[in-house]
């Protein structure tokens, strides 16, 4: 989608023009803490892919958030999502997102609660 | 919500990632945000940004109705490691309301919120507390303790911010680690008790 030199949506969609011109994200609704690795096939794709989708499939070796890879490729969150959704799709990556039940899971709050006062 | 992984590993790989739970940490410019994730994080904090669009058009501070709304958003994270399965995430983020759009997507999932307080400037965290008491997300008000001093009594700091009883309402010192770990720690069981509380419901 192309807009008009006037059109203020330009900009808007800028960030996005890297992820082929695709301005709907695959799946949009993947979470900012949700946990990126890059599986086999993904390691051994690194060689056919270039620039953003390279650099995460060579970062999530070491398993991180989609924030992180966000953060550590000064990417904006919303074009993280969109790249690490499409490698998700290609099977590149694996993405476990967080469960929407968290918040009313007593044991996974317990288990939070006695790992922080772990902290020392 | 879909929470299963987008594709299984498609062959041995070394093992399954971590399941992420977070903890939003808001509050007005200056609070002390960015110091408490720095204080209890394992990494030092990452900054990233969110360009942000909101087609319902909002009222900005200068009072113009703007067709779209476009904002870049700056958040400060950290983690913590739980156990081997369990990795805390901490997002600071700024509480103004013309940033309200982006807060589901922030907020969506979380354990709960530890809003900071800087009792000089009261009014800044009312946006943040609003969000929360609508989205129905567990919150505990902290009031950060500036040069460890507390200019209100807590009690006044209640009454202002017209918080009901029912919301913890700490002080801490965003420098310190434990006072941090403290604060969260308000936060799990605040979240742990309304859980528990509607598990018990018929
Ligand atoms: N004396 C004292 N100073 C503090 C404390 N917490 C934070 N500060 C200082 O207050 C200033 C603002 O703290 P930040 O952590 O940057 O606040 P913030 O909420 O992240 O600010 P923004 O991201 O700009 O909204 C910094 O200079 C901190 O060093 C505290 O407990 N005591
Ligand atoms: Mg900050």
């Amino acid at each position: 989608m192309t807009g008009r030199q006037d059109d203020p949506d330009v900009s808007l969609l800028r960030p996005y023009l890297m992820t082929s011109g695709r301005t709907k994200p695959v799946d949009h609704t993947i979470e900012i803490e949700a946990q990126v690795m890059t599986s086999t096939l993904g390691a051994n794709s690194v060689q056919n892919l270039t620039f953003e989708r390279r650099d995460i499939l060579s970062l999530c070796r070491r398993t991180m958030s989609v924030a992180e890879i966000a953060a550590m490729l000064k990417l904006h969150i919303g074009v993280a999502r969109v790249l690490v959704a499409d490698l998700a799709a290609l099977g590149y990556v694996v993405v476990r997102r967080p469960e929407a039940e968290t918040p009313q899971d007593l044991r996974m709050i317990e288990r939070v609660i006695r790992g922080l006062e772990a902290l020392r | 919500m879909d929470s299963k992984p987008f594709a299984e590993p498609t062959s041995g790989a070394p093992k399954k990632p971590p399941a992420p739970v977070k903890i939003v940490i808001a509050g007005g410019f200056g609070v002390g945000k960015t110091t408490a994730v720095a204080s209890i994080s394992e990494i030092p904090p990452l900054r990233t940004e969110a360009v942000m669009t909101s087609a319902a058009a909002e009222i900005d501070r200068t009072g113009h109705v703007p067709a779209k709304t476009t904002t870049t958003v700056a958040m400060d994270f950290g983690c913590i490691t739980i156990d081997d399965e369990v990795k805390l995430y901490l997002f600071g983020t700024p509480g103004q309301d013309r940033f309200g759009f982006m807060w589901h997507d922030l907020v969506v999932g979380a354990l709960g919120a530890l809003v900071i307080v800087d009792t000089r400037r009261l009014d800044d965290c009312y946006p943040a507390v609003d969000y929360f008491e609508k989205a129905g997300v567990p919150f505990v008000v902290a009031v950060n303790k500036f040069d460890g001093m507390l200019n209100h009594d807590l009690n006044d700091v209640r009454w202002a911010l017209a918080v009901s009883d029912e919301v913890p309402l700490v002080t801490f010192d965003a420098r310190e680690k434990l006072s941090v770990r403290d604060a969260l720690l308000a936060v799990l069981r605040n979240t742990f008790s309304r859980a528990q509380a509607r598990a018990a419901a018929p």
